[in-house]
């Protein structure tokens, strides 16, 4: 996709701050700072040189260094007193929100609320969004993860799974991650043989073991667990924020009904969650998480008998 | 060949911050490069056109000013007639410099994957060019720490705005309690809970503040009103955050299962094959659908409110159950 004028044009009045702070700079080094190739930078040098104040004469435009841009080196001579702007209300709110977040979550390293510190000054209407704490997971356990992750090694975990069983497993942990404002700690299971996205509040006891980790961090993304069918669940539009909640759900919602579609890893969380909007739901299939839900809500009312 | 945009909204930049005064729209067309001045000697049906290219050309780079971040100030000068001009202040536009140390810098970029694929994106990404700016050290993820939400709101970039501006947002709701309405409220902030947003403010049909969660919106949130229309309060009052008492639910679990209840709970012994638990709660919805999800494994015992929901809600999902199977809740 082409890049969105507003994202270049941010980019463009950043070189020139850039060089105003650096005096100069090479082709590759902008390139790094900003996140773009090197043809980029070059493209991007070649815009501002065009650009300047009406009339468009020699001194009305930003200008560079000619000698040194032939030797990718990077030096403004006139900026036209144009630099970067402050963030919009937009920016502000992506920045600040996102590590409020990660501040709420209790495993934040101390440069997220520094850094939280600055940006808010910085912006001088930094109550524009907040964040709420779900509570922090055990500080020692998040400890001993943090610290296997930089050694690379290890954990031996007794872990409460998805199940509600107590399980032993040693992991490969690669990551602390904060999803939803609930902390996880993303692995490899040995015992799965698999990679895991494990909830480090559902973690018992955490032991840092002697063994290297072998595997690489999973780059595809969100969790690994492998759907087995696909579900259709239509409900009144009560039940809409649940259903919502489900990976990888698609919902058609006409005002009155929602209808979901899901793939399902495993029928028993799923039919679990269902009995939770019970009054709202109209129809449940395939048959196979039908009689789950029928026989998880049976087997509630016998409890309750 | 045309103007390369980026070089177009440059231009205009440059002039409206070299301007003295202000430049109208006229002045904007025949003065800065990437616009087309009028053609001499047009027919009226070629003015139309160039004049209607113009303004639609010159409206799009205006929004374009704003999602940069650029305060675009309208100067009306009477000596002119009403005919509008404008003007750009650097001293309002400048980014200030903030010294980011690299873990401060490494931080930051969470926004990059916190954000991604929600309309906030590419507003993350542009944040982060900005700080760029003005550090030495370049945003890059930090090693062995994340952040990501499952279902961001297209809301919140339309309040964030107009919160800015002061102007009141109007959207379709739908809450448990009231039903379905359209409300119209000054935002005073955003909240964000377990990942879902939140539109704290304050409700003008009900006069009183009112916290919406953004995922009970439908369609879309449309700023209206003029701008600088409210005030937000300072301190913002902590509506709603007087929260019900705590109160405790006794319930049981079976041997090796309820681990989270347990671990919020406090054993109080047995009763044949259950484990009691005193569990704290405000919100009699938590115990509720902890002790459904357990399907059969727990109990509520009291209190009996709670309990009778629990039924209410199994019986209802095994109606629907059996239904979609085509067998009846009879047998």
């Amino acid at each position: 996709m082409a890049e969105k004028t507003p994202a270049r044009v941010t980019r463009l009045l950043g070189i020139v701050t850039y060089l105003e702070h650096h005096d100069e700079a090479t082709v590759a080094q902008l390139a790094a700072h900003f996140d773009v190739s090197e043809s980029q930078i070059r493209k991007d040098v070649t815009t501002l040189w065009m650009s300047g104040a009406p009339g468009y004469l020699h001194d009305d435009l930003i200008d560079f260094d000619a000698d040194a841009f032939d030797r990718d080196i990077i030096r403004l001579t006139d900026s036209q007193g144009v630099s970067q702007v402050r963030l919009s209300p937009r920016e502000a709110v992506a920045l600040i929100g996102a590590l409020t977040t990660v501040a709420a979550s209790g495993i934040a390293p101390d440069a997220v609320s520094t850094a939280l510190d600055k940006l808010v000054a910085a912006v001088g209407d930094g109550e524009a969004v907040r964040s709420v704490s779900l509570g922090a997971p055990d500080p020692e356990i998040v400890g001993t993860l943090r610290a296997a992750i930089a050694a690379g090694v290890v954990v031996d975990l007794a872990y409460v799974d998805a199940n509600d069983n107590l399980t032993e497993r040693t992991i490969e942990p690669h990551r602390l991650v904060v999803i939803d404002g609930i902390t996880y700690v993303e692995c490899w299971c040995r015992r799965a043989q698999d990679y895991r996205t494990l909830r480090i509040d559902r973690i018992r006891t955490a032991t840092q073991g002697a063994d290297a980790v072998a595997t690489k961090p999973d780059t595809s993304g969100g969790f690994s667990l492998v759907p087995q069918f696909e579900a259709v669940i239509t409900a009144a539009r009560p039940a809409r924020w649940l259903l919502d909640t489900f990976p990888g759900v698609s919902v058609d919602d006409d005002g009155t009904t929602v209808t979901a579609r899901f793939g399902v890893a495993d029928a028993r969380v799923i039919a679990a969650q269902l009995l939770t909007i019970g009054p709202h739901v109209h129809t449940i299939a395939p048959p196979q998480l039908a009689h789950e839900v029928a026989a998880q809500a049976h087997a509630v009312l016998d409890a309750q008998a | 060949m045309a103007v390369d945009p980026a070089e177009r909204l440059l231009n205009l930049i440059i002039a409206l911050t070299h301007a003295r005064v202000r430049m109208t729209r006229a002045q904007i067309r025949s003065s800065v490069a990437g616009y087309a001045p009028p053609t001499p000697g047009r027919s009226e049906d070629e003015a139309r056109r160039e004049d209607a290219a113009f303004e639609r050309m010159f409206e799009r780079d205006k929004d374009e000013l704003r999602r940069i971040g650029i305060p675009l100030k309208t100067v009306v000068d009477p000596t002119h007639g009403d005919e509008i001009g404008y003007k750009i202040e650097a001293s309002d536009a400048a980014m200030p410099s903030i010294e980011f140390s690299p873990a401060e810098m490494a931080v930051l970029a969470l926004a990059r994957e916190y954000w991604q694929g929600a309309t906030l994106g590419p507003d993350a990404q542009q944040g982060l060019t900005k700080v760029a700016s003005t550090a030495a050290a370049a945003p890059r993820s930090p090693l062995g720490l994340g952040a990501r939400a499952t279902s961001l709101s297209d809301a919140t970039a339309v309040i964030a705005e107009a919160r800015a501006r002061r102007q009141a947002v109007e959207f379709d709701y739908t809450s448990e309690s009231t039903g379905h309405a359209t409300r119209t409220v000054e935002p005073w902030h955003l909240l964000i809970r377990g990942g879902a947003e939140y539109l704290v403010g304050f409700d003008r049909d009900k006069q009183a503040p009112r916290t919406y969660r953004l995922r009970r919106v439908h369609g879309d949130v449309r700023a209206i009103g003029p701008a600088d229309s409210y005030e937000i309060p300072d301190p913002v009052p902590s509506q709603g955050s007087s929260p019900p008492p705590v109160k405790t639910a006794r319930v049981g679990v079976r041997p090796e299962a309820g681990h989270v209840l347990r671990e919020q709970g406090t054993a109080v012994g047995t009763e044949g094959d259950w484990d009691l638990l005193d569990v704290s709660y405000r919100y009699a919805d938590y115990i509720r659908d902890a002790v459904l999800s357990l399907g059969g494994r727990a109990r509520v015992l009291a209190p009996t409110d709670i309990a009778d929901r629990v039924v209410e809600y199994a019986q209802s999902a095994r109606e629907a159950a059996l239904a979609s199977l085509g067998e009846s809740s009879d047998g």
